[in-house]
């Protein structure tokens, strides 16, 4: 099967130094996909790159068949991967439903599908749909910003460290969700730094270290592995 | 025009050169090197005009001061009042971006204005004070200019020196990198916030310097010596045009923009009435649209900042301090 | 002093006025919440305003009223191509440098008033309003006018931010222009409307107070120092906090006469702000602090 997105030797970095050195990876139809690895190793860069913000140097990027490298994070939102930031991910001082509707500013014609999609992932938001997004608490407000970026039906969901600061109830709902979202036919490609737990849910998993590709394979495989558990889990 | 005529321009020309030098070395200490944004400049030289009118001035009747005091401490104490205006201001306003300090300067000179018009008991209202002493006054008209030039000359050069080495010395460095990187600075413990209000202060007492000389040169001080608006931005043209952060450029940016300033209102002043009125409004129209082509075109000014070897980039466009 | 008295000579004029200055602090303050920084030609692009409508009103003989639609549209004009001309270049660059780059603005936009219109002051309508009076309340039409024009124009604009697409979107990008961004907004759709209405509440507000007091080529430098002032104390990016804060920084200043000289009205303004960034510099709506 092709890939539905794939990372060919990629090297690049935001000014003038290259953070990421020829890093490869791809993510397949409907799976989830972890990226784990030290502070300083280039994972939310390898992400970000995928989304067009860096500056690339070498390699390619190509997605569903399109060679995407270079293309400007507007145009790759509306070929299908939404991109989910670690921070600042919601509009504080708009409600729910507005923050929903802002996921949606590129797309034309009626909106009440997507709505319904996304409420349905997420019944909390639902109900508090005219709340202002920036009262909610940290899960909700990572459900608010997954929901956003939902609007668009992408075929790709970027997240880059979704469970960051959330206590482990939170942390399993959103994994959770990852997957109910991965039912509904959308590849995720997420940067964990809780990498015990996010090897055991995702799919398959990458290990970064120096801006490098380290280890890859099934969580499985990379957790069973004694080096990938000295250096970078904690035993 | 024959040549005294002449050598008396050129000589009253220096010495307005040599004050508006000093009102941009102050706005180069608190702009170019510490990022402050300082909209109320003529307030602050305008204080300093007053403080030393006030306190050397011969005894008036229904006026406070008069105190005949020499002309050196009417400097000193203009110094002082100026930089007694800028703390509270600086105490304020300095917690946030650059934008708060400069709506709070227009609203200083604004006050200050509104002060010295209406305070008939200090500042004698629209009569202004007359009589003030002016070094070398005593002597022929073409000496005591050229001795007065010689004075302001060498007080810019005391200044300039003092502000360089200032600038070389590690407070500078931390001025820098406050300016450069404040986040960076913070975290390596450096007290911003008092730094700035430092230099804020340092910059508006040569300000205030810039000012007695103007009303000692003139001999007398009243409200409509300065246009504060002209003045402030005359300041900041010099300063961006001669180059931000550095301090010869900043002379000669004074040097450059009043001999332009200044040879444009002769020219424009044989023209008749009516439009010689119309001109001095053409010609401050003409020196905003200098300010955005040298914003647009030439951010670094004449002589950019020079590298000082702690700093990797210069000019006007550095990452300034960013709170958010 | 009596009730009315107060009203009359005290509350009323600071309702007229505070309503002049909200005009101009609701476009300072989506300025300064979307393109986050301080626009210090604001006063001066009112004064334009004004002179605008002065120059339709002697032309086309039509009251300022009628004129007031046609200067918004001109100034609202003239905004969007100083933002194209001149601050556009800027953007990248840090924030302060259009800061400086305003205040050569509005220096440009006064001298060209200066130029065509002269330094005299101008009216609109020659002779004296006298004041109706309604149960002891002696309030003239060009008041009524004001206070409805600014509760017209800033209602219509209140709903334009909550219900319209591009309103929203205006509100993401004061929220979180990144993210806004990467949700494929068009930042430059989003300034070019930010400059619209700035521009068009700016004509009203120069426009009204040539209607209330008179016409000359400070008028709008000096209203510049209490629209920020209200911007703030409302709360920057706060809309309705906008209006609050032109209301205050009004009333505040007709009532400064009753312990200050009259002289000394205008510096409330200055004592308001400086209180407010000691006390309280997010504002009464809790808005942004640059």
């Amino acid at each position: 099967m092709a890939a539905l997105l794939s990372m060919d030797s990629l090297t690049g970095g935001y000014g003038d130094a290259d953070i990421l050195h020829s890093v490869s990876l791809h993510v397949l139809d409907r799976e989830i996909v972890v990226i784990v690895g030290p502070n300083g190793a280039g994972k939310s860069t390898a992400m970000k790159a995928v989304f067009g913000l860096l500056r690339i140097r070498g390699g390619s990027t190509t997605f569903d068949g399109d060679n995407i490298t270079g293309w400007s994070p507007n145009r790759i939102v509306q070929r299908g991967i939404c991109y989910v930031p670690q921070v600042d991910n919601i509009f504080r001082e708009m409600t729910i439903h507005e923050n929903l509707e802002m996921g949606a500013f590129l797309k034309k014609g009626d909106l009440t599908a997507a709505y319904d999609r996304v409420y349905e992932l997420f019944p909390d938001l639902k109900e508090r749909r005219k709340v202002l997004a920036g009262s909610l608490s940290g899960g909700q407000r990572q459900m608010v910003a997954m929901g956003r970026a939902l609007m668009l039906d992408p075929k790709l969901l970027l997240l880059d460290e979704p469970t960051a600061g959330l206590s482990p109830k939170y942390m399993e709902q959103i994994f959770q969700i990852c997957r109910d979202v991965r039912d509904t036919g959308v590849a995720i490609l997420l940067v964990e730094q809780h990498a015990k737990q996010a090897l055991a849910f995702a799919d398959r998993g990458y290990v970064l270290a120096a801006g490098q590709n380290r280890h890859e394979g099934t969580g499985a495989e990379l957790l069973s592995n004694r080096e990938i558990a000295e250096m970078f889990l904690g035993g | 025009m024959e040549w005294i005529g002449l050598l008396n321009y050129a000589l009253f020309m220096g010495i307005f050169i040599g004050i508006y030098a000093l009102l941009a070395l102050g706005l180069n200490i608190q702009w170019g090197f510490a990022g402050l944004f300082n909209a109320g400049i003529a307030g602050f030289f305008a204080v300093g005009a007053y403080t030393s009118a006030i306190l050397t001035s011969a005894p008036a009747d229904g006026r406070i001061g008069g105190y005949d005091l020499p002309f050196v401490i009417g400097w000193i104490a203009a110094m002082v009042a100026a930089a007694a205006i800028a703390w509270p201001i600086g105490k304020i306003c300095l917690r946030f971006r650059s934008d708060y300090l400069a709506i709070a300067t227009i609203g200083v000179a604004e006050i200050i204005r509104l002060v010295i018009k209406s305070e008939e008991t200090l500042t004698n209202s629209a009569r202004g004070i007359a009589g003030l002493p002016r070094p070398f006054g005593e002597w022929p008209y073409v000496e005591s200019q050229a001795a007065f030039l010689v004075l302001v000359a060498a007080i810019v050069l005391v200044v300039y020196l003092l502000v360089e080495r200032q600038f070389n010395s590690p407070w500078g460095r931390m001025m820098r990198a406050i300016r450069d990187n404040e986040l960076a600075a913070r975290a390596m413990g450096k007290d911003v916030e008092y730094r700035r209000l430092e230099a804020f202060i340092f910059g508006a007492a040569i300000m205030g310097l810039g000012g007695a000389l103007f009303a000692h040169f003139n001999r007398s001080i009243t409200p409509e010596a300065i246009d504060p608006m002209v003045a402030t931005f005359l300041v900041w043209i010099m300063l961006i045009l001669g180059g931000s952060g550095n301090n010869r450029g900043a002379i000669l940016g004074a040097a450059v923009v009043w001999t332009i300033w200044s040879v444009s209102e002769i020219a424009t002043d044989q023209l008749p009435h009516e439009y010689a009125v119309k001109a001095k409004y053409i010609r401050l129209f003409l020196i905003g649209l200098l300010l955005q082509l040298v914003l647009r075109f030439r951010s670094e000014g004449l002589l950019p900042e020079p590298l000082r070897g702690d700093q990797g980039n210069s000019g006007i466009d550095r990452e300034r301090s960013v709170q958010s | 002093m009596g009730l009315l008295e107060f009203i009359n000579f005290y509350l009323i004029p600071g309702i007229v006025l505070g309503s002049i200055y909200a005009l101009g602090a609701v476009g300072i303050t989506l300025i300064f919440a979307i393109l986050r920084y301080a626009h210090l030609a604001h006063g001066d692009l009112a004064t334009l305003g004004a002179f605008i409508a002065l120059a339709i009103v002697t032309s086309a003989g039509i009251s300022p009223l009628a004129a007031l639609p046609f200067a918004i549209v001109a100034t609202a004009v003239v905004a969007v191509g100083i933002d194209k001309v001149f601050y556009e270049h800027l953007r990248e660059r840090p924030k302060i440098i259009t800061v400086i780059a305003s205040l050569g603005i509005a220096l440009m936009i006064r001298a060209v008033v200066q130029v065509i219109w002269g330094v005299d002051s101008e009216s609109y309508v020659r002779g004296i309003s006298r004041p109706d009076v309604y149960f002891g309340l002696r309030i003239r039409d060009r008041e009524i006018f004001t206070v409805l024009a600014m509760l017209g124009l800033v209602g219509a604009l209140y709903v334009f931010l909550k219900q319209s697409k591009w309103g929203k979107a205006m509100r993401a990008m004061s929220d979180n222009p990144n993210l806004a961004l990467l949700s494929g907004i068009d930042n430059r759709v989003v300034i070019m409307l930010t400059w619209i209405i700035a521009g068009g509440l700016c004509a009203a507000a120069g426009v009204f107070l040539g209607i209330n007091t008179e016409i000359k080529s400070m008028m709008g430098w000096h209203m510049l120092l209490p629209m920020f002032a209200a911007a703030i104390l409302g709360g920057v990016g706060r809309v309705e906090g906008a209006v609050l804060g032109g209301l205050i920084v009004g009333i505040t200043e007709e009532l400064s006469v009753l312990i200050l000289p009259g002289e000394y009205k205008a510096a409330m303004a200055f004592v308001i702000l400086l209180f407010m960034l000691l006390v309280r510099p997010t504002g009464i709506l809790r808005g942004k602090v640059l």
